[in-house]
């Protein structure tokens, strides 16, 4: 048998779970406890199955009142994918106006999500007006 | 004709400029030239921005008497320039009877120097001028003054480049060859030539002696750190409050010293140092700094202390010997044309008019000086920041311009207007510190956490900067390391 | 120089001037004026791109600007006065203000002022960082301006001093970006951001976080080349032999924030030195009548839901103020006790339930959180994790407190 903790990051909560497993190469829960709700016991079986990540970045965008628009994935993606997916993103031009929730890339690298605009871009035809 | 000058000035402190304005009054081609990107970048700058009154020394030196000459000239110089100075006075107190002996030859000594207005006073004559002062008796010394150095140095070079001086930044001299009309010198990629030369180098003076083949100077950098506390603390002291002099010691003891910001500055320690250009600041110094701020100013809180800096003081002795030794200022028999000026420490900038104009004497008995009929020595701006301003005038300003209603740092309230004054000051000077210096931006209890990114974008669209144009204060300093995502084809 | 006259004067557009915005709109009230120095609305949030605002408000996870825009498009359907790019340059006691923007300056009486102007980071400064003043020293939330709103490559090879939550989410963004995060190194024995951010934000990129250990120089004249780090003792003292040299281009902080409280002073409000924000009563008015004070410039949070639900109550108590419908009562003092760093607010009215807002000052766990009137316990709230970089509120009754002396606020193992 296996013990093992891990830090719930469902909510700010942080829950400790503290977890029984089953030696071997297919990882088999027994146990988990210290969670204090059920989609933190749902995280941490996946978390120990497939570990799941939203993520988060920025697009250039021309002729904006921003210099990026912020984007993220709209749905968790593999952990061990973030790098292929932000090597896309890194890739990527749009041109203003961009509204939030606007779909910029879809299935990036093939995994399922899309990364959408997390701001309203407006047009300004000059792309150097930034905001902060 | 380019590059050749009738006087080339080594070295951009408050001392080589103030002798490049006061030549600048007459007819002769003069040049500074200066290895940092801007100048004031030494000990100018790194200081506690006193004006001395002259009582501390001997007389019949040249500090004593080039101090009590350019405090007296630099009420009129600070006006003109349009620098900001307050003569607030100093009170040296005596805690004990032999202490109040020294405050009794320290008179003597000042008087026999010219400094008007000492008396010592007892405590209730003290207590009037700064509330819990301590102490059983006290000289005051009503000439003793305060300034911004940095900006006075920066006044001096804007002031002799509007009538003329050209000033050579980031040019490090590397070699000088004495020739039968004068110099060449070469200087970053520059070969320029003089007919008279002039080293105000400061902590490297005694360097470009060498380069001369003169040998005998030798210049030991002495650190001093300070902590600079946040405005809150404004109005502690009405007055400078130094400690009475005990022998045998090199500084003048660790103090507070207002500014004309209002911020307090709580040092300067003494320490020796190898290197002339290392301006770190210690773990051990600043906690004694700490600990003696905490004494001297019983409210202050650790929030209080915003930042902290070193300079150093070219001293012509080594540390087992310590004290001071008497400024040189000599025009050389042996290098016909040489004026040198060699270990320029404390009151080098009280001083500074003086020595401008005992150095200009020397130049004239190397050329004719005709003055010059242009020549303007008032700078156009304000004296005062804009927020010091009444609401009135404030209001009538952004009246006209609008960039003063918007404000770019809000610590020390700093608006656009000054700062694009500032990114385009008269010597072309484009780092991160000259903004800072020239605006007072990214000074305040924020140190730019606020502003800094507002100012890069100042930069980047109205002066069209690529990221990797910014720099904190040479070349090697850059801010940036390009831009995250390419934006553009 | 020109006035004008509000019922309501907000300063500042960030979660808690939105907030409290609105909810004074919804309230009823009409005249309100809301200043922000900035362009747009959103304050900090505009920087903060990443997801895991809104849970509790929303239950979803939002990015900052998302989170923000949520609140713009309330606060601009309800058709609420902003007044943006204008920088407050005073607050009087009697609650006017010196407004400066490039239209001019503008002098407003107010019969009621929200301070909502958030907090600063400290920097290398208010710490004493010994050694040079190189470049390649940031303050984490200045970096995050530079990388995710002007498209700035900050550095390659980046050191962060301090495990707050701004900190972890950088290592993070410059992780991602390419840059190699060397390590963070946090003083205290406990990482003082979010659990949830240690771990996808340091352990998912094998980033290692050294704890009781800082950094105690700064080294390279022109751009920084690394810093000496070491362990400390359980004094914070530097353990010597530990010392060592850690090569970066890049020293991020992310050691604090302070509220913002310059024109609070101005006015006179007094301040608390635990949370270096307002003293308030129940109804969040500070000790100058009028004027109430919301967010990360009352006490800095660590969740912008906490901020938003906090400032909405600012809000309606805002408006219950102009209405005269609040009462002087005798006020209560709440005071912290055993184990508890602060409580807000200060002093309560006991006519009303309130929610208490209070940090632990150390981690522990299974404990409780007890509020006791003299012997008489009238509030408990069991915990497993208690930790000093996370907010615990709770509850109490006023039907429990009615003739209540003082609350004593403590923590029961």
């Amino acid at each position: 048998m296996l013990k093992k903790t891990l830090v719930c990051i469902v909510c700010p909560n942080g829950c400790d779970a503290e977890i029984l497993m089953e030696e071997g190469q297919k990882a088999k829960i027994l146990s988990i406890d210290g969670c204090t709700c059920d989609k933190g016991k749902e995280w941490v079986e996946q978390e120990l199955t497939n570990p799941m990540r939203t993520i988060a970045s920025g697009i250039p965008v021309e002729n904006g009142d921003f210099k990026l628009v912020s984007v993220r994935t709209d749905a968790p993606i593999p952990l061990g994918k973030i790098f292929e997916v932000m090597a896309v993103i890194k890739q990527k031009k749009v041109k203003a106006p961009v509204s939030l929730g606007d779909k910029l890339i879809e299935n990036p690298a093939g995994v399922a999500c899309n990364i959408i605009a997390t701001r309203n871009v407006a047009f300004t035809g000059t792309s150097l007006i930034s905001v902060g | 004709m380019e590059n050749q000058y009738d006087v080339i000035i080594i070295g951009a402190g408050v001392v080589g400029n103030a002798i490049a304005r006061e030549l600048s009054k007459t007819c002769v081609s003069v040049a500074v030239i200066e290895k940092e990107l801007d100048v004031s970048m030494g000990t100018s700058s790194r200081n506690s921005g006193v004006i001395h009154s002259g009582i501390h020394y001997k007389p019949g030196t040249l500090r004593a008497s080039l101090n009590v000459l350019g405090n007296s000239l630099m009420a009129d110089l600070c006006q003109d320039l349009k620098v900001k100075i307050d003569y607030i006075g100093k009170l040296t107190v005596a805690q004990d009877e032999e202490e109040v002996k020294s405050l009794y030859m320290l008179k003597d000594q000042g008087e026999a120097n010219g400094v008007p207005g000492l008396e010592i006073l007892d405590p209730d004559a003290m207590e009037k001028i700064q509330p819990n002062v301590g102490g059983i008796k006290a000289l005051h010394s009503p000439s003793t003054g305060i300034i911004c150095p940095y900006s006075l140095t920066i006044a001096l070079a804007e002031n002799a480049h509007a009538n003329g001086c050209r000033f050579y930044l980031g040019h490090e001299v590397t070699s000088i060859k004495k020739t039968g009309h004068g110099f060449e010198i070469e200087a970053g990629k520059k070969k320029l030539t003089s007919r008279v030369l002039i080293n105000s180098a400061g902590l490297y003076s005694a360097e470009i002696c060498r380069m001369l083949g003169i040998n005998n100077y030798q210049i030991y950098p002495c650190r001093g750190e300070y902590l600079i506390l946040d405005k809150r603390l404004k109005g502690a002291l009405n007055l400078l409050v130094y400690p009475a002099p005990h022998t045998g010691k090199a500084g003048l003891g660790i103090h507070l010293t207002n500014t004309v910001s209002g911020n307090i500055l709580i040092g300067p320690s003494n320490e020796y140092q190898e290197d002339p250009e290392d301006y770190a600041c210690t773990a051990d110094i600043m906690a004694q700094l700490r600990r003696e701020g905490h004494v001297l100013l019983p409210e202050l809180k650790t929030a209080d202390f915003i930042r902290s800096f070193s300079g150093l003081r070219p001293k012509q002795t080594p540390p087992e010997i310590g004290g001071f030794k008497d400024f040189v200022i000599e025009s050389r028999e042996d290098v016909k044309g040489f004026i040198n000026l060699v270990g320029i420490e404390s009151p080098g900038l009280t001083s500074s008019p003086a020595i401008a104009l005992m150095v200009r004497d020397m130049v004239e008995k190397l050329l004719p000086l005709t003055p010059k009929t242009g020549f303007n020595g008032t700078r156009s701006g304000m004296t005062n920041h804009f927020h010091e301003l009444s609401n009135e005038e404030k209001a009538d300003l952004v009246a006209e311009n609008p960039d003063y209603g918007e404000v770019v740092c809000r610590c020390e309230q700093i608006t656009r207007k000054e700062v694009l004054d500032a990114i385009e000051n008269p010597l072309g000077v484009k780092t991160i510190n000259s903004i800072k210096y020239r605006s007072r931006a990214m000074m305040g209890r924020c140190q730019g956490g606020f502003c800094l990114p507002r100012i890069v974008r100042i930069l980047e669209k109205d002066f069209g900067y690529r990221p990797e144009d910014y720099l904190l204060k040479n070349r090697s300093s850059p801010l940036f390391f390009g831009k995250m995502r390419q934006d553009t084809p | 120089m020109q006035t004008i006259k509000k019922d309501l004067v907000i300063i500042g557009g960030g979660p808690a001037g939105l907030a409290a915005a609105v909810s004074a709109k919804k309230k009823g009230l009409s005249d309100i004026l809301l200043i922000e120095r900035d362009r747009i609305l959103g304050g900090i949030l505009n920087q903060c791109i990443h997801d895991g605002f809104g849970l509790h408000t929303f239950k979803e996870a939002l990015t900052g600007p998302e989170y923000a825009q949520r609140y713009i498009d309330e606060f601009q359907s309800l058709g609420i006065e902003a007044m943006p790019e204008t920088i407050v340059l005073s607050l009087d006691k009697d609650r006017t203000l010196t407004v400066s923007s490039k239209k001019g300056f503008l002098k407003i009486q107010a019969n009621a002022v929200i301070l909502a102007m958030g907090c600063r980071e400290r920097t290398a400064g208010a710490i004493s960082l010994p050694g040079t003043r190189p470049s390649g020293v940031y303050t984490a939330g200045a970096a995050q301006n530079f990388v995710n709103l002007q498209n700035i490559m900050i550095g390659k090879h980046i050191v962060i001093l301090g495990s707050g939550d701004i900190g972890l989410i950088m290592a993070r963004r410059m992780t991602l970006e390419g840059a190699k995060v060397e390590a963070v190194f946090e003083l205290l024995p406990t990482p003082s951001g979010l659990a949830r951010n240690v771990q996808q934000c340091l352990n998912d990129y094998n980033i290692p976080l050294f704890l009781s250990t800082s950094v105690f120089e700064l080294h390279g004249k022109d751009r920084l080349t690394g810093v000496t780090v070491a362990q400390v003792d359980e004094k914070f003292q530097m353990i010597h032999e530990t010392k060592r040299f850690v090569p970066c281009d890049t020293l991020l902080l992310s050691v604090g924030l302070i509220p913002e409280n310059e024109l609070s002073l101005n006015a006179g409000v007094r301040l608390e030195p635990a949370t270096s924000g307002a003293s308030v009563d129940d109804r969040f008015m500070t000790s100058i009548p009028g004027i109430f004070s919301c967010g990360n410039v009352l006490h800095v949070h660590d969740l912008v839901d906490h901020v938003s639900e906090e400032a909405s109550l600012v809000g309606q108590s805002a408006v219950a103020y102009l209405q005269n419908k609040t009462d002087s009562a005798t006020a209560i003092p709440v005071v912290p006790k055993q184990d508890i760093r602060y409580v807000l607010p200060q002093k309560i009215s006991g006519k009303e339930d309130v929610t208490l807002s209070l940090r632990v000052t150390r981690p522990m766990r299974n404990a409780s959180i007890q509020v006791k009137d003299g012997d008489r316990k009238v509030a408990k709230k069991k915990l497993v994790r208690l930790h000093p970089a996370e907010m615990i509120r709770i509850k109490v009754k006023a039907k429990h407190i009615e003739n209540a002396e003082k609350l004593e606020v403590s923590v029961q193992c």
